[in-house]
């Protein structure tokens, strides 16, 4: 079992559902800045954030999010998880995040002495994931056991520099999922059997 | 008893001539800083005209401080309110409570922007009030923020822009995206508690959205500013 834990516990309060207060931009900049506060102290490192960049793959994935959400309610669950690796493909876009130094607490062949910056993106990610997954469909989320491969974590590394759409499906199979490696980015080409969706006729 | 009700004096003015004394001065002595090279002066030349530089510069940040104090403490507006723009137009005072919001929350936006010395005018902002409130009413309200945006813009409500070269946003743009990051952030939902944080984060979805915003007020496109008022104010 992965030793890698999300933190779902240092996320803002709200009054609002989540998955209403993660697409308003006070609540996610505030979202991101604890976790990567919290994530600098467990890995023994400093980040610097940069909020224009951060703002400006806030905005963008928002354009994504509308652009390619489903009229279908029925897929609305499916989608949901699919957001989530929408956000890390705009985080990794270009990082709002860079590591002043090295990892010094984190073990030295774990993905986030490896990559520490992209390590905390996903966490990030996953976190605010789980936590509204768990507030909207009462799921608890599980991770593949490919989050404790490095291999994946250099494959992720390297292919996203190239094309950043391969992020978001690394996440979905850090969540279990199959992605369509085509084009994992688009919610319409996903796999059929996979997130949620309905059966073929 | 007298039945007499004493209406308070309007405050705005000696504000307003408070802040525009500061800005000289601040530009001023800026100036006078960046104008005179004192070492290519022969001597004895050159130590009294550092003297004479010195005394004066101390004197510019004397009368700077007093200035900034007295607008701070004595005639207030330091605290950014957290009421919907909706609201404010339906208050009695409509154009001298928008005035004094704006004012704060432009201000706060330009020092989060990095463009602190940028002078903004209360009284402008109560002009371009005026103006909206003529027009017919039975508008959205994003629809009225946007004219009222470009009613701030025609008014000259920022002095000084062009001269913030080291802005988050260039000289050019930061008139139209500090305005529309204030005016969003008057629109959206917000609490007490959450208020700053709003005003902050409106700030950084107007920079993001600068191409578009710059282009909007550029060709004075009400619509096209409308619009991504109506797309982003949920979103603050």
């Amino acid at each position: 079992m992965s030793e890698i834990k999300l933190n779902t516990g240092v996320l803002p309060a709200t009054n609002e559902p989540l998955r209403i207060a993660v697409r308003r931009m006070r609540w996610f900049k505030q979202a991101f800045q604890r976790f990567v506060e919290v994530t600098a102290r467990d890995l023994g490192c400093t980040f610097e954030i940069d909020d224009v960049k951060l703002a400006a793959a806030f905005m963008r994935w928002l354009n994504a999010v509308e652009i390619q959400r489903p009229a279908d309610k029925s897929e609305r669950k499916a989608f949901f998880e699919f957001a989530a690796a929408l956000v890390l493909r705009e985080l990794t876009a270009d990082l709002p995040l860079k590591a002043t130094g090295p990892a010094t607490l984190a073990d030295s062949n774990s993905a986030a002495a490896f990559w520490p910056e992209g390590y905390c993106c996903t966490l990030f990610c996953l976190s605010v994931h789980a936590a509204a997954m768990e507030q909207e469909f009462h799921d608890q989320t599980a991770l593949d056991p490919a989050i404790d491969d490095l291999r994946h974590w250099w494959s992720f590394k390297e292919n996203t520099m190239q094309d950043t759409s391969f992020s978001s499906g690394f996440l979905q199979m850090l969540l279990g999922h199959q992605p369509n490696w085509m084009m994992p980015d688009v919610f319409r080409a996903r796999i059929k059997s996979d997130l949620g969706a309905p059966p073929q006729n | 008893m007298s039945n007499h009700s004493f209406h308070r004096p309007d405050a705005m003015p000696l504000r307003e001539a408070l802040r525009g004394l500061r800005f000289v001065l601040r530009r001023g002595g800026e100036a006078i800083a960046e104008t005179f090279d004192l070492d290519v002066l022969p001597k004895p030349a050159s130590d009294f005209a550092n003297v004479a530089l010195r005394e004066a510069g101390d004197f510019l940040r004397s009368v700077d401080e007093i200035a900034s104090d007295v607008a701070k403490n004595l005639l207030g507006g330091s605290a950014i309110s957290a009421l919907p723009l909706q609201d404010i137009m339906e208050k009695p005072n409509a154009r001298g409570d928008f005035a004094v919001a704006f004012y704060v929350a432009l201000t706060t936006v330009l020092r989060h922007l990095g463009a602190a010395k940028v002078l903004v005018s209360e009284a402008a902002a109560r002009a371009a009030f005026d103006r909206l409130s003529g027009r017919v009413s039975e508008e959205t309200v994003e629809n009225r923020a946007a004219q009222l945006t470009f009613c701030l813009l025609n008014a000259r409500v920022m002095r000084g822009t062009t001269a913030q070269q080291a802005a988050l946003v260039p000289g050019a743009s930061l008139e139209a995206v500090s305005l529309f990051a204030v005016m969003l952030w008057l629109q959206a939902a917000r609490s007490d508690e959450e208020n700053e944080a709003a005003l902050m984060a409106a700030s950084d979805m107007a920079v993001a959205l600068a191409p578009e915003i710059s282009a909007a007020a550029a060709e004075k496109d009400v619509a096209r500013i409308a619009a991504l008022y109506k797309k982003y104010v949920s979103h603050v």
